[in-house]
């Protein structure tokens, strides 16, 4: 009897190839965030590459159970601190059609306005992040402090940097403040200008182009087969975006485009979010005009509102692809279960086929432009 | 584009920087200035009124003790806590009033608008570290003390670029 078939199951000794080493990027590594990738790597060439999400997970789905549809808000946005309105936008639109409410046409504007906003953050972190991986210091720095102009819009507008907890089944909480409208046209109009000077440093720069253009080359086929979603699925030439296919609050009036790039490599998936910013502003600009100017942004709940003997599935476009909240209700104040289906772990499915053959120093780039957030996929 | 002009082109578009304005906010120096007094919420209309979420705000005259905001508080945080005030202080008939552990809250603000009687509010105080946990948990005669503010820092945009002033 060999020594391995007395262990346990998953224990088992693995057989070692004296060419295959493996690797262990993360749990608490800078290149991986909360997750560990074990790649399996021959010389510079990654073979085989496993990753391994989990670590911070913090049970938000089973914790939704035991609140009320109010206070849940502030700890379902907790799994991605900074798109806060996005992740608790599927939430609230199921909230809304379980209990009745009618949500004002105001309301609606605010919501889609906060969104984008809080969509910008994301995507302006997520650069920053990105450039850091390339060692392009300078891209770390320029949408760090870009990013403030938004996070000074929100602050204005919830009250709060991050974690906003602004968005309520019936509305938002406030109204926005007076002048708003003006500080967030002279800001957002600015960031349109600054944001055209990150092609010259960053997307046009060679040196970014020869490190990530045809590495991680996602197909069409492939990025649908898997079921990516949102960026990742753009970028491989799919025009999928859930604000056009199934438009929720008032996306529909609003006049913006989706963009998508064909090549389907780490390139094309780092600058759609960037030409998605870019949309936003849009988005912004033109829901700021057609706004009504007055009105009620809140239909005032029931204390502890219960909802019928049903379930409800909305779906949202968020900063990193389609999520989806599943609610069911079963006539309590507090949901039976709350189910989110979160864009990251999506595009995580595509990563071991991504680096399969790439070069070890490829990773970072190829992992990161899979719009993945650790924390969102864990939940 | 040949790499030569890409570099140069990238590298120029870093050097225009040197000569415009720092983006920084110097904090302790300056602070941010923020739209109004704080979150309130108004339960006539149903809707609150946009500002900080910060360290809270007790009226004493006008809160009961109905324990409404630290209801509101179990499900979020557990922050709140009804505790006795002193017979001699001004209170209501059950002289309880909240008492608040800023080691737990998360400035969600929920438990304003839970306040039917416009007792709890929200200040642009938002520093609050303390050296000890119990140094975190304010008691009512705390929360009754109006922050001292002084933010008068805003994001001005000109044409060389945006700056705290």
């Amino acid at each position: 009897m060999t020594m391995s078939a007395q262990l346990p199951p998953g224990l088992q000794l693995e057989k070692v190839d004296e060419r295959i080493m493996t690797l262990n990027v993360g749990p608490q590594h800078p290149g991986s965030g909360h997750m560990r990738i074990i790649v399996q790597i021959d010389g510079d060439y990654i073979v085989a590459c496993d990753p391994d999400p989990g670590y911070v997970h913090r049970g938000e789905e089973k914790m939704a159970e035991y609140r009320n549809y109010i206070t849940n808000i502030p700890h379902l946005e907790r799994p991605v601190i900074h798109d806060s309105c996005n992740i608790l936008y599927p939430y609230v639109l199921g909230a809304e059609e379980l209990l009745g409410i009618e949500v004002p046409e105001r309301a609606k504007y605010v919501r889609v306005i906060a969104a984008e906003l809080n969509r910008c953050v994301y995507t302006l972190y997520w650069l920053a992040i990105y450039g850091i991986f390339l060692g392009h210091s300078t891209m770390f720095m320029w949408p760090s402090g870009d990013r403030e102009l938004f996070i000074d819009l929100l602050e204005k507008l919830t009250g709060a940097r991050v974690t906003h907890a602004y968005f309520i089944p019936g509305g938002v909480r406030n109204d926005m403040p007076a002048n708003f409208e003006d500080v967030c046209l002279r800001q957002v109009r600015y960031f349109e200008k600054r944001i055209a000077e990150y092609s010259d440093i960053f997307y046009d720069n060679p040196i970014l182009i020869s490190r990530t253009a045809n590495t991680g080359v996602l197909s069409r086929n492939d990025a649908i087969r898997l079921g990516t979603t949102g960026s990742v699925l753009r970028a491989s030439g799919v025009d999928y975006d859930v604000r056009k296919k199934e438009p929720y609050d008032v996306y529909d009036s609003l006049d913006f485009e989706t963009n998508v790039l064909k090549s389907g490599d780490s390139y094309a998936r780092s600058k759609v979010p960037w030409l998605d910013m870019m949309e936003s502003c849009r988005i912004i600009r033109d829901a700021l005009s057609k706004m009504p100017k007055s009105g009620s942004v809140r239909t005032k709940l029931k204390p502890n509102p219960k909802g019928g003997d049903t379930s409800v599935y909305k779906r949202v476009e968020s900063g990193r692809g389609a999520l989806g909240c599943h609610i069911v209700s079963r006539k309590k104040p507090e949901p039976y279960r709350v189910k989110l289906s979160v864009g990251s772990f999506r595009n995580l499915i595509a990563m071991p086929y991504l680096l399969k053959g790439e070069k070890l120093g490829n990773m970072p780039s190829v992992y990161w432009s899979l719009n993945y957030w650790p924390v969102e996929a864990d939940r | 584009m040949g790499t030569a002009t890409g570099i140069i082109k990238a590298l120029n578009s870093g050097v225009k920087h040197l000569a415009r304005k720092r983006f920084t906010l110097r904090y302790p120096e300056q602070k941010l200035k923020f739209v109004g007094d704080g979150y309130r919420y108004d339960p006539v209309t149903g809707v609150g009124v946009a500002g900080l979420k910060g360290r809270h705000m007790l009226f004493h005259d006008h809160c009961t003790g109905c324990q409404l905001c630290s209801i509101a508080c179990e499900g979020v945080a557990e922050a709140i806590a009804m505790v006795k005030v002193p017979e001699t202080h001004k209170q209501n008939k059950k002289s309880i009033m909240p008492q608040i552990d800023y080691g737990k809250c998360v400035f969600c603000g929920l438990c304003v608008d839970a306040c039917p009687f416009y007792a709890l509010y929200m200040s642009n105080d938002y520093e609050l570290s303390s050296f000890t946990k119990e140094g975190l948990i304010y008691t009512p005669a705390q929360l009754q003390v109006k922050p001292h503010v002084s933010q008068d820092a805003e994001i001005k945009i000109t044409d060389r670029g945006a700056t705290h002033g």
